[in-house]
């Protein structure tokens, strides 16, 4: 199982390498190979109620035995448990320092037996051990962990933030090419914008002044955030309503400004203002010409029902 | 005489002028734009802050009020011309002369919004600054009902009669709040001719609500208070009042206001409801001490009715409402000092407020606290003391530190064993990490101390003989800076 997950993503790599001349991969990003789990769901259909913590995403879901919250967070690749409260698991990383405080090399993994999520039921899950105690501190929420990407892989997903509702479907092998939603039948009240999968993260495109820039879909992000360091046409476009001041590494503070961004668009859909934080993200490239322009958060995940197809790598957003 | 020609005077004048310009011109090419330049701007990676040395004060004020930018000494820059402050900030000086001010900063970005928990705190909702400080931070102070279209539920001693307005066509309306644990199937509401209605009694406090319509979960509409329950329902407000405001007269007065120490003294919030005999304004108050005026006609006065009153440090005075029952501050002997005050964190640490009575061989003073933690000290004849009745203590910055005082504590620490150790402390982020602080007490083989703590998260430690440790019959606990740990409890509403 473990060997065949590990030539098929280094097959998919290759694939990426060969077949997207705009990504110029100069290097294989260094990270953990982990296994697929076994997906079971005793509907392939379900919808999950979720609550929220400000502006994120909390489902209920059961690892082992501790029950309680976890925060969606699609900008993460993994299962992310919280150290607190699973401090005993095993780790199957040997190497790993736990409880790093500067920017651990090699973060914990370790294995959850069975994983619930409604009616879904998640065999041999590996995890990432962090600790998110800054996250409970900021949110005053007891936060069990982070629900990745790798979980949903094998989903149609759409987000309902109105109805504060998630609606499954597993799709099966058999109906992986043509699969969709009752919801989607009428094509005429929503757009479908092509994706793609990248280290686990959610890849699409958005335009400005007739640059395509590159964006990842994180319902961990709060904030929409674009990249300060994007081109001058592309900033006489934006207005600074303020700028706030965030820690850094140490006693440093890191500065940040929020503000719109004048005429965004994504598939056909056009907006005349969009809300931005703006920081450096020189730390989200991924080799030496290709970075991440920016991240969708809340802010524009929340204004319209949203719905991705992981199987054909489609997202459809709603009028 | 010297004789200027003419046409010299013109070529020098363009000269000047070509100069000026080419100098403008080269450094920014908005600078001969009117009005005032009041810019910020991002371009080539850097923020840049633009401002004419021309703006007046109210104009950089909103200026710098509107972007946040409190911390950074521009006032300074344009008034004083010393713009040397800047570079300590990491700003760098672009242009300075007699009618320009232009400062340049990269943007750096954090370090660890690789990592998914990095990254969420990164993108979270930052508040601004007036967010970040809101009156009643340290928890809730005082409340206030809030309705259009219909008046505040009526009241009849502890019964409040809630009210849902129209709806005629439902079959039936449930009431569902904290005070029924929302229960869906227990308040049922009445048909009236004009809504519906049901009686639920209520202590003085805060409350949250939804009406069941048919089925469906709603707010009141009609009520305008509404609040996020923080895990993402959104709930009617209600607070049951316990103590009205009452000025008699003043009738021909357009609005007349009531502020005191709970709401942080804001003159315009709290506006007077027009009564048979002049003005009122029911109010829910928070355990404790507070202290008010009234504001009618623009002038601020005490509370003719009202005989408790305090100095307002104005030579005058504020009126005073106690709710709860008052803890006795003591300080025997000092029976020769003219003067004891006593000072806390209570009433913001004013010396001019709180003066203590002299009986007998004791200065005492009566007053009314609210649960929670509180540090003070005693001032005698100008010289500040701690209780010496008390053996809590903080540390501060100087070395006295300040008396700690635990008004109707709702945890207890408990540890078992270390029977040898001399002294266990506790310290967490409920005392600022003092170690020295919260002695804890050694009974029976236990070490214990009882404490009141707000409902959330607390990380705390316990300091053994000197050694700080995790609690050890607690397993949850989290990394911290100094990669020790600190122990985590949880306490709930």
């Amino acid at each position: 199982m473990n060997k065949y997950a590990l030539i098929l993503l280094l097959l998919t790599f290759s694939i990426i390498r060969s077949e997207s001349n705009a990504m110029h991969l100069v290097k294989i990003p260094s990270i953990n190979l982990y296994y697929e789990p076994i997906v079971t769901s005793d509907s392939a259909d379900c919808v999950i109620p979720f609550s929220r913590a400000g502006n994120l995403i909390l489902i209920k879901a059961t690892a082992d035995t501790t029950v309680g919250n976890f925060i969606l967070d699609t900008g993460a690749p993994n299962l992310v448990l919280n150290l607190t409260y699973f401090r005993n698991y095993v780790l199957t990383n040997k190497d790993a320092e736990t409880g790093g405080i500067t920017g651990a090399t090699t973060t914990a993994v370790t294995n959850v037996e069975k994983f619930l999520m409604g009616p879904v039921k998640y065999y041999k899950v590996e995890a990432d051990l962090v600790n998110l105690g800054h996250i409970e501190n900021s949110k005053g929420i007891k936060i069990l962990g982070l629900l990745g990407m790798q979980l949903f892989k094998q989903f149609e997903m759409i987000i309902d933030y109105e109805k504060s509702v998630i609606y499954l479907h597993l799709i099966s092998k058999k109906e992986r090419a043509v699969y969709k939603s009752e919801m989607l039948k009428d094509t005429s009240t929503y757009t479908t914008v092509p994706i793609e999968m990248f280290e686990g993260k959610i890849l699409t495109y958005m335009y400005l002044a007739g640059k395509k820039l590159r964006f990842i879909i994180d319902t961990g992000a709060e904030s929409n955030v674009l990249d300060s360091r994007l081109s001058n046409k592309i900033f006489s476009h934006f207005v600074i309503s303020r700028r706030v001041l965030l820690n850094g590494s140490g006693a440093r503070k890191v500065e940040a400004l929020y503000g719109d961004m004048k005429d965004m668009k994504i598939g056909n859909q056009s907006f005349s203002s969009f809300p931005v934080l703006i920081t450096n993200l020189e730390k989200m490239c991924y080799s030496y010409d290709t970075c991440l322009d920016g991240m969708l958060g809340f802010d524009f995940l929340s204004l319209h029902k949203i719905g991705f197809n992981f199987a054909t790598n489609k997202m459809y957003i709603w009028k | 005489m010297e004789v200027i020609h003419p046409m010299y005077r013109i070529k020098k004048l363009l000269g000047f002028c070509l100069a000026t310009f080419i100098l403008l011109g080269t450094v920014t090419s908005i600078a001969v734009a009117q009005p005032p330049i009041k810019k910020y701007t991002i371009r080539n990676g850097k923020m840049y802050i633009e401002l004419s040395k021309h703006i007046n004060t109210l104009s950089l004020d909103s200026f710098i009020s509107h972007y946040d930018l409190n911390d950074l000494p521009l006032k300074e820059a344009i008034r004083e011309n010393s713009p040397a402050l800047f570079k300590k900030l990491g700003w760098k000086l672009e242009i300075n002369n007699t009618d320009l001010f232009v400062i340049s900063k990269p943007l750096f970005g954090v370090s660890n919004i690789n990592s998914p928990e990095g990254k969420i705190i990164f993108a979270e909702k930052h508040p601004t600054i007036a967010e970040r400080f809101p009156a009643e931070k340290e928890g809730l102070f005082y409340g206030y009902n809030r309705f259009k279209n219909k008046s505040s539920f009526a009241v009849n001693g502890s019964a409040v009669t809630f009210y849902l307005k129209n709806h005629a066509e439902a079959n039936h309306v449930i009431l569902a709040g904290s005070f029924n644990n929302w229960s869906e199937n227990s308040l049922f509401m009445a048909k009236t001719d004009s809504g519906w209605i049901t009686h639920v009694k209520l202590t003085p406090g805060k409350y949250w609500y939804k009406f069941i319509i048919d089925g469906n979960w709603s707010i009141d509409h009609d009520n305008m208070l509404n609040e996020n329950d923080g895990m993402g329902n959104i709930n009617s407000v209600f607070y049951k009042t316990n103590y009205v405001f009452n000025l008699d007269g003043y009738s021909d007065e357009s609005g007349t206001y009531v502020a005191g120490s709970f709401n942080n003294w804001r003159p315009t919030e709290l506006k007077m409801i027009k009564s048979a005999t002049g003005w009122k304004l029911p109010l829910y108050l928070a355990k404790g001490t507070h202290t008010y005026k009234f504001i009618t006609g623009g002038k601020w006065i005490a509370d003719p009715k009202n005989d408790e009153r305090l100095p307002d440090g104005q030579n005058g005075f504020n009126s005073v409402v106690r709710v709860g029952n008052p803890y006795l501050f003591k300080l025997i002997g000092y029976t020769t000092a003219k003067q004891v005050v006593l000072m806390g964190s209570f009433n913001r640490w004013r010396k001019d407020e709180l003066f203590m009575n002299r009986t007998g061989n004791r200065w005492e003073l009566p007053y009314t606290l609210g649960p929670g933690n509180y540090e003070y000290r005693f001032i005698v004849d100008g010289k500040q003391i701690t209780d010496p009745l008390n053996p809590l203590f903080t540390n501060s910055l100087d070395k006295n530190g300040n008396s700690f005082l635990v008004v109707d504590p709702n945890f207890i620490f408990r540890v078992k064993g270390f029977d040898n150790a001399k002294t266990i402390i506790l310290a967490g982020d409920f005392d600022n990490w003092s170690p020295y602080a919260l002695p804890m007490k050694h009974e029976s083989g236990e070490w214990t101390f009882n404490i009141h703590l707000n409902p959330g998260k607390h990380l705390y430690k316990f300091i053994v003989d000197g050694k700080w440790i995790k609690d050890p019959y607690n397993k949850l606990w989290e990394q911290n800076e100094y990669g020790t740990g600190n122990s985590v409890v949880w306490i709930s509403n």
